[in-house]
């Protein structure tokens, strides 16, 4: 039985090429994308689940409770420490600092090899390793205990050392510091937020941040100084959070961060995904990635119904003939399902080499190395059995209940029609929702785009265009001149300045500040800037009030932004000149000028109170405002002089602009992702419905030859089939409009300075959809219209 | 072995009525060959459907070898319709995606018969029908007779008690038309009861008896032997 199912629904998927290529390729792009989206959700899902007890393994992280709350994963490095001596609620701690790119440099006794690892470097306490799973393949965990020793994985090994022993080899790290290589780790898996390949020993931290090193440094809090716990069984992290205000009062009495710090535990599976703690991608873009993939499930299906509801009609006699021949209900129910899960099955094998195919490319769009195995994820394959059964039956099922309940009588007899297969409105339902889901999803596109173009081209009260950023590796005070000095004197550069960060950055240092005379410290952090007295003019920021700061190496002069002088309840610009600032961190220094507001973060916070002062030994940036009609060849004379200056280090650079986008790299992903499934979704959905429009066409013959005998002109019989998809656009659009709306809303609300979402956006998509509807039915229709009516009824 | 008394069928529409049949009786034995004749609408189709367990009657008595069947159920209809019945149609009723070989499997599918005995009982029947030759063509492949020929050949293959024919010969030449009709008079020599919907005269001298029917109603009945 089931041979002569599927020998069937073969030979009539050959008879009928059109409507199988139609289904075929429907499905197997819809089903394409469900692969990718399951693969990468399942990439995001699985970040540190293979480590030995993810269940009670927890980050220490920081709320800083100012005048407004904020967040932090960064602890003070002594709270390890005190965690460990005061409290016996966890198994293990291990404080971890992680740094960004310094250089590495390798010694193999021939030649001197230099690397920049990108994905940094991290000094950690030895029981790190016992909390996550990054094993050792040679040498002992606790020999990272003793000063100067380094782990590096076997990837690293091989690169540094290739063809030689690793352990006991030396490194040597940002030009100045020597550690001997004793353990080898195993490759770090690529589903974890620790991709640092180089782990130091911890009790080198003073070497390398020494603000922070010291045994009561409680006051100075860093996003990479983080403390991890591996609690007990059976300790709940709310009842270690009651232990904290004790902590608080032992270590934090009588000074400005008891009120302002609070620890809290983190648990390690919502580190991946917590944007308040940098997480790396927020669990509602996840499962926005799920639902846009049940869409185009659900729009393949919809076609599928739709084209096999409406060719039901062309198999009722065989229907008929088989319930004659004693073909019961079920057992024709069953055929047509066996003959949907054969499509489905050839349309997954091909989406599944597809995707396979697609990989590159989306592993290149996300920078991410996702894989899709042939054989032996079992996952995977349990995901595409219950994808394929889903899909035979939400595609097979209406059909088949359709098909299996024809009169036999009528059926053998022709006298089926749109009454018996559900009339029209089953299927203009369907068409709705398909409008519907693409509209919805270009609603998202239009605001999404609409969002990062306005951020990438609203002014942000500096000048970020021909602005190249050269790094300055060292604060070595005649180098950086040198450095200033010889780029000023080329032809093209406008300005040079040397500073610690551009004006916009998301690497903001946040500091306490007292002003004036007030006895106490302000309630609120300062961002705290470090430029030369070139900066203002390089970045073409805007002086309101005093004067730009005389050149200096110390930091005695204050520039402040109008956000300092509102948060500070002063009247004018003016009223702030001349008064002292003291930043925790030990400047103090009289104001000497106001700039006018400037972006200093993402269209995502708010713009902060800003104090800008000279202090070259944090030049970390030399900054060279090119003057773009004379700039042709500037970058290799800049790499020239870089590499003269700094021979010890590796060239990099970054244009302004693009530091800027990288802001909004989460969201323009996110965009092109949106982008590409929407065409998707609109291709599916114009398969479909050139194919519905195909069968009105034929169903309509005989009504179009009679209508053109009347005489009905061409534009009469186009509006019959226009008639019918513009009022199911339009209806599609009264339930896309108000979610896509919804939606797109809530999604604004991320950004604090954002587009309005008015009317314009949603008749964008509306008009978007009558075009692409019209162009899909556009040919067909004009050819039903343009058929000889003689020849039409004839045939009828 | 058929058996209808006071047999109705009403058709509705929101506004019209039409009767179908109207209190209608006979019987058919077994082994007999019964022509069925009438002008169009006389309710002879209707008939042979309820005949066929392909409809409901609206009223009164159908017995089928001793049971009453006017009211069974689908599952019981289809059950009874392929182990005793075999159809025969104006227009063949061929699957086209089945070839000839698989067209005449099908009931026998249906059935549960094992894959080696279907073989066998479709190649016989094949055999016997002169048609072997065509066994994997298509229908569209062959002519009007051959494929009433398959259509015969799918309708003898379960052995059936009864063969409805609506109309056989109606899509034929003369010629084809009169092998069809020998054919289904070979098969009722052998045995199997037939009752035939025709408006061929000439058709109907090959049956045992004439019912004419007009308006849903049996007016006269002709024995012919």
């Amino acid at each position: 039985m089931i041979k002569n199912y599927f020998k069937i629904a073969w030979r009539h998927l050959q008879r009928n090429k059109s409507y199988a290529f139609i289904n075929v390729a429907g499905l197997t792009l819809g089903i394409t994308c469900s692969i990718l989206i399951f693969t990468l959700v399942r990439y995001h899902l699985s970040f540190e689940d293979f480590h030995p007890d993810t269940n009670n393994t927890y980050r220490v992280v920081t709320e800083i409770h100012h005048d407004n709350l904020s967040y932090t994963s960064g602890t003070p490095a002594p709270l390890g420490k005190a965690l460990r001596n005061d409290y016996s609620f966890a198994d293990k701690i291990a404080c971890v600092r992680v740094f960004g790119s310094p250089l590495i440099t390798v010694n193999t006794g021939k030649d001197i090899h230099k690397f920049v690892e990108q994905e940094g470097l991290a000094l950690a306490e030895p029981e790190f390793f016992q909390i996550f799973s990054f094993p050792l393949v040679k040498g002992d965990r606790s020999a990272l205990a003793n000063p100067n020793t380094a782990f590096i994985t076997e990837k690293l090994a091989h690169k540094y050392f290739p063809g030689q022993d690793p352990m006991g080899q030396s490194l040597r790290i940002g030009n100045s510091m020597n550690f001997t290589v004793t353990g080898i780790l195993r490759d770090i898996p690529v589903n974890t937020d620790r991709s640092q390949e180089i782990y130091l020993s911890y009790v080198n931290l003073k070497d390398f941040d020494s603000s922070l090193a010291g045994p009561n440094r409680w006051s100075g809090i860093n996003n990479n100084m983080q403390t991890f716990l591996l609690l007990k069984k059976g300790t709940s992290p709310a009842a270690v959070e009651k232990l904290f205000p004790a902590l608080m009062d032992k270590y934090y009495a009588d000074t400005r961060g008891h009120n302002v710090f609070r620890f809290r535990l983190q648990p390690l599976s919502d580190i991946h995904f917590n944007p308040n703690y940098s997480g790396a991608v927020e669990k509602k873009y996840i499962w926005a990635l799920a639902l846009i993939g049940l869409f185009l499930i659900a729009t393949a299906c919809m076609n599928f119904v739709n084209l096999a509801t409406a060719q039901a009609l062309t198999r009722s006699k065989e229907v008929g003939i088989r319930k004659v021949l004693g073909g019961m209900r079920m057992q024709l129910f069953w055929q047509f399902i066996a003959e949907t899960a054969l499509i489905a099955l050839f349309a997954t094998i091909l989406a599944f080499c597809l995707a396979q195919q697609s990989l590159p490319f989306v592993n290149r769009l996300l920078d991410m190395r996702l894989s899709i195995p042939f054989i032996g994820d079992t996952w995977l394959v349990i995901f595409l059995v219950l994808l394929l059964t889903s899909v035979t039956f939400l595609a097979g099922s209406y059909p088949g209940l359709i098909l299996a309940g024809f009169q036999p009588v009528l059926a053998l007899k022709g006298k089926l029609n749109q009454q018996h297969i559900g009339g029209f409105s089953v299927r203009r339902i369907l068409v709705t929702g398909q409008f519907a889901i693409s509209q919805l999803l270009i609603i998202t596109t239009i605001v999404i785009a609409g969002q990062i173009h306005y951020s990438r081209k609203t002014d942000l009260g500096f000048n970020k265009e021909g602005i190249v950023l050269l790094p300055v590796p060292a604060p070595d005070r005649t180098k950086m001149d040198h450095l200033r000095n010889s780029l000023s004197a080329m032809t093209g550069v406008e300005k040079t300045s040397l500073c610690f960060t551009p004006p916009a950055t998301s690497d903001n240092e946040l500091d306490g500040f007292s002003f004036d005379n007030r006895p106490k410290a302000e309630p609120f952090n300062i961002n705290v800037k470090n430029g030369d007295d070139q900066y203002v003019s390089a970045f073409g920021l805007t002086l309101i009030a005093g004067r730009n700061f005389f050149r200096s190496d110390s930091a005695h002069e204050f520039l402040v932004n109008e956000t300092l002088v509102h948060k500070l309840n002063l009247k004018a610009p003016q009223d702030i000149i001349g008064k002292s600032i003291a930043i925790e961190q030990g400047a103090r220094g009289t104001v000497v000028g106001v700039l006018k507001d400037f972006h200093n973060n993402s269209f995502k916070g708010e713009i902060s109170p800003v104090c800008i002062s000279q202090d070259y030994r944090s030049y970390a940036v030399c900054a060279v405002k090119l003057n773009l009609a004379r700039a042709g060849g500037l970058l290799p004379a800049f790499e020239k002089l870089w590499n003269n200056t700094y021979p010890e280090y590796n060239y990099t650079y970054q244009f302004m602009d693009d530091s800027i986008a990288d802001f909004y790299q989460s969201e323009t992903v996110l965009l092109t992702l949106i982008e590409i499934f929407a065409a998707i979704a609109i291709l599916i959905g114009c398969l479909g419905l050139y194919g519905m429009v195909s069968f009105m066409a034929m169903q309509k013959t005989k009504e179009i030859g009679v209508r053109k005998v009347l005489g009905a002109g061409i534009p009469d019989i186009l509006w019959i089939f226009g008639k019918e998809f513009l009022r199911l656009l339009v209806l599609a659009f009264l339930v896309a409009a108000p979610v896509g709306g919804w939606f797109m809303h809530r999604w604004l609300q991320d950004f604090v300075y954002r587009i309005p979402l008015n009317a314009q956006v949603f008749l964008m998509a509306l008009f978007s959809t009558v075009v692409i509807a019209t162009l899909t039915i556009g040919y067909r229709t004009l050819r039903s219209a343009l058929a000889n009516p003689v020849r039409s009824l004839r045939s009828e | 072995m058929i058996k209808i008394s006071d047999l109705q069928k009403v058709y509705r529409t929101e506004e019209v009525e039409t009767v179908a049949l109207n209190h209608l009786s006979f019987e058919v034995k077994e082994g007999e060959f019964v022509s069925v004749m009438g002008p169009s609408g006389c309710g002879k189709s209707t008939l042979l459907n309820i005949l066929g367990l392909l409809d409901d009657p609206d009223g009164g008595s159908f017995i089928f070898n001793g049971t009453e069947v006017a009211h069974f159920n689908e599952r019981k209809r289809a059950d009874l319709r392929k182990r005793n019945i075999g159809f025969v149609f104006q227009s063949f009723n061929l699957i086209d995606e089945l070839t000839v070989f698989e067209n005449v499997e099908l009931p026998l599918i249906y059935l549960g018969v094992k894959g080696p005995e279907r073989k066998q009982r479709v190649e016989a029947v094949l055999d016997k029908m002169q048609i072997m030759h065509r066994r994997n063509h298509y229908p569209q492949q062959l002519s009007g007779g051959q494929q009433q020929r398959v259509a015969v050949a799918r309708a003898v293959v379960n052995n059936p008690k009864l063969i409805l024919a609506d109309e056989p010969t109606g899509n034929l030449d003369s010629s084809n038309g009169n092998e069809v009709m020998q054919l289904l008079t070979d098969l009722n020599e052998q045995g199997t009861t037939i009752i035939m919907v025709t408006h061929s005269e000439h058709d109907s001298r090959y049956s045992h008896r004439i019912i004419r029917m007009l308006d849903g109603q049996t007016v006269t009945e002709n024995i012919l032997v």
